[in-house]
């Protein structure tokens, strides 16, 4: 077919790119790249139709997350739109709040900023296992309430919750301190070996198992009684 | 080629004046390259010279047929008389016998089937009054002759060598039918004959203001006798240029003006077709076609689907328009272009030329929805809304290629490469014409 161009053959041209333009089209690609790391860590979990909480399950898909990301040089403005394609996007077909909740983790524990803050209050979907593995050195900030497992297996991080979070807060965390300025559900501190847990409200009940580490409710201490662990309250 | 060196262009612009000082009194409404124009004088030229077709609407009396029969004359030769005799009217009762030809009664009955064909279908000019007074079924009877110079009739047929055709329009009445959309879009371009203006309008009938120069009773006599005897085509029209000749001479000695010969007319039309387009012309026509051919949607505008609400390209032309504009249109668009060009003895037709010609290119063959006719037909203005809403819109594109020109002539270089196989991103950007650039280099699907 004849070139319907060839009049402007001997126009000089130049790629002439808006930065803006550049800008965003880097991000769609990072995202998409992202997108596509949840999505394999998705397909791979779903097989069983049912997402079971085990330990086992949770760290294989953490380290699913972790090698799916590995590499990428994301950033929290991709946390945070990743955050609001799950919320609300028709590009995810099926979301499992756990995988999601630990691939948001494995985003911000592999990201480089020391101090994240995610506004989950803009949100109509509850995340969970926010903070899960939170090295030492990081900071994150979760504004609005959470969902159950914030802080599992904490290792050394500072979580700061601005609201209130459900069963199962900092379970089996390592080291670190968690904040919840408002409400903690059941089981809080299940099998945490150490670090700190300060609930400025009511803690609805604290773990049957805390192998270390102390737990406060409105600044009193609760875990250990006495500075000794119990085993069940 | 500067009018200097330009004879023809310069004998054509003396006829232009002298029509408009001795027999079309009107105001000059367009202005280029420093120089004013009538748009009724000054298209019907370039209708005349690049063998085009006009249509020419107005208000009863206001010049509409007998501009178009001075244009005739004088640059082609023919006495007014002969003029006259070969108009078609348009009227309800016309037929294909008055308006092409009938049966040779007498030869019939000798059993021969010979056709004598009409004045209008022999002669080069072509004038049909009031076109919108015959019923639409009828108006089908002329559709091939317009658009190529091809007469038949029973077995016989013409082919016209050279022919310009013009067509006289009034406004809506109860007379009146609608123009059928193919015949309208035959036409190359429309324009409006108005009225001059009580200043203009008293000098009319005044001494020195008369069509008599261009009759010549003897000439026409033979001109009748010429076209009656039934002469070969080819044969004829040398009878005829022969006469025309001599006619011209006439004009000449009594008006200082000398109609063109048939082969200078020929070779004027060479030159224009050797003449050039610059690279901005060829831009913005690209961006003109693609606001009136996109969408978005449905790959293309038809004019029986409607654009969706809250499309992307809202507001593009597109989106104000019903039709998609046809192929005939680049054809009337390089034609006048070229004729505009060599009249002005430009080197190349260029960004001015185009945005002359373009309202009364589209005037006619743009059909608009509700919407946009509601916007614009109270709007002050100086023109029939047809031509308004035209020279609105190319404003406005106009406006849009002086802000992205320079943008959308990379896109089309960068586009050029690409299609000669260089690796390359075709460059993107927010105007119909990006797509389209987009899916001629074979993007399987970008509606996106």
């Amino acid at each position: 077919m004849k070139n319907p161009f060839s009049d402007f053959r001997s126009v000089p041209y130049e790629k002439r790119e808006i930065p803006l333009d550049k800008i965003l089209k880097d991000k769609e690609k990072m995202m998409s790249r992202i997108l596509d790391g949840y999505l394999k860590l998705v397909e791979e979990e779903a097989k069983d139709l049912v997402w079971l909480v085990e330990h086992s399950r949770v760290a294989k898909a953490y380290t699913a997350a972790v090698e799916n990301l590995q590499g990428l040089p994301f950033d929290q403005d991709h946390i945070e739109e990743f955050c609001v394609e799950l919320d609300n996007s028709q590009k995810i077909p099926y979301i499992i709040s756990g995988p999601a909740g630990i691939y948001i983790s494995a985003m911000i524990n592999l990201s480089p900023e020391s101090r994240i803050v995610l506004r989950v209050e803009d949100f109509d979907r509850t995340f969970h296992f926010l903070g899960y593995r939170l090295p030492a050195g990081k900071t994150l900030v979760i504004k609005g309430n959470a969902g159950e497992f914030i802080g599992a297996s904490l290792s050394g991080g500072n979580l700061v919750v601005e609201g209130s979070v459900g069963s199962w807060c900092g379970a089996g965390m390592i080291k670190g301190e968690i904040l919840v300025t408002k409400y903690a559900g059941q089981n809080t501190g299940e099998f945490m070996r150490g670090g700190q847990i300060h609930v400025e409200g009511r803690i609805q009940g604290v773990g049957r198992s805390l192998l270390g580490g102390r737990i406060y409710e409105r600044g009193k201490l609760l875990v250990p009684p006495h500075g000794h662990h119990i085993r069940a309250i | 080629m500067g009018n200097s060196d330009n004879d023809l262009g310069q004998r054509v612009l003396d006829i232009y004046d002298y029509i408009q000082d001795n027999l079309y009194f009107n105001r000059p409404d367009l202005q280029i390259n420093g120089r004013e124009f009538n748009s009724t004088l000054l298209f019907g030229l370039l209708t005349a010279l690049c063998q085009g077709k006009e249509l020419i609407i107005g208000e009863p009396g206001l010049g509409k047929t007998t501009s178009a029969e001075y244009i005739c004359s004088l640059l082609y030769g023919f006495p007014l008389g002969v003029i006259w005799a070969s108009e078609v009217s348009g009227h309800p009762e016309q037929t294909e016998e008055k308006v092409i030809g009938r049966p040779d009664l007498g030869r019939l009955n000798q059993g021969e089937e010979v056709v004598v064909w009409s004045y209008f279908v022999l002669l080069p000019v072509k004038i049909v009054d009031e076109i919108n007074r015959l019923p639409e079924t009828k108006q089908s009877m002329i559709l091939d002759g317009v658009d190529r110079g091809n007469w038949e009739y029973l077995n016989d047929a013409i082919i016209n060598d050279e022919y310009c055709l013009f067509a006289t329009a009034n406004y809506q009445d109860r007379g009146t039918n609608t123009i059928i959309a193919p015949l309208v879009d035959r036409f190359d371009v429309m324009v409006e004959s108005k009225h001059p203006g009580p200043n203009l309008a008293y000098l009319i009938g005044s001494d020195g203001a008369s069509d008599g120069h261009l009759r010549d009773e003897a000439l026409e006599a033979r001109f009748h006798s010429v076209l009656s005897k039934r002469l070969p085509y080819g044969r004829l029209s040398e009878e005829l240029e022969s006469l025309c000749s001599q006619f011209s001479q006439a004009v000449e000695g009594r008006t200082g003006v000398r109609p063109l010969s048939k082969g200078e007319r020929a070779e004027l039309r060479v030159q224009m077709g050797k003449i050039p387009f610059d690279l901005d012309f060829n831009a913005f026509f690209r961006v003109v076609l693609s606001e009136l051919s996109f969408c978005r949607k449905y790959g293309q505008k038809r004019s029986h689907e409607d654009c969706e609400q809250g499309c992307h390209f809202t507001n593009y032309l597109c989106h104000s328009i019903r039709n998609c504009v046809s192929n005939r249109l680049p054809l009337s668009v390089r034609k006048f272009s070229q004729a505009l060009a060599w009249l002005l003895g430009a080197q190349e037709a260029g960004l001015e030329h185009l945005r002359l010609i373009l309202p009364f290119i589209l005037a006619h063959r743009i059909q608009w929805k509700e919407d946009a006719v509601v916007k614009k037909e109270k709007e002050a203005r100086t023109d029939p809304l047809d031509v308004h809403m035209a020279k609105e819109a190319v404003r406005e594109m106009h406006r849009r290629f002086m802000e992205q020109g320079d943008q959308i002539k990379n896109a089309l270089a960068v586009a050029c490469r690409i299609a000669d196989g260089e690796p390359m991103e075709p460059i993107e950007g927010d105007h119909p014409l990006y797509w389209e650039i987009r899916r001629d280099l074979g993007e399987p699907d970008i509606r996106g």
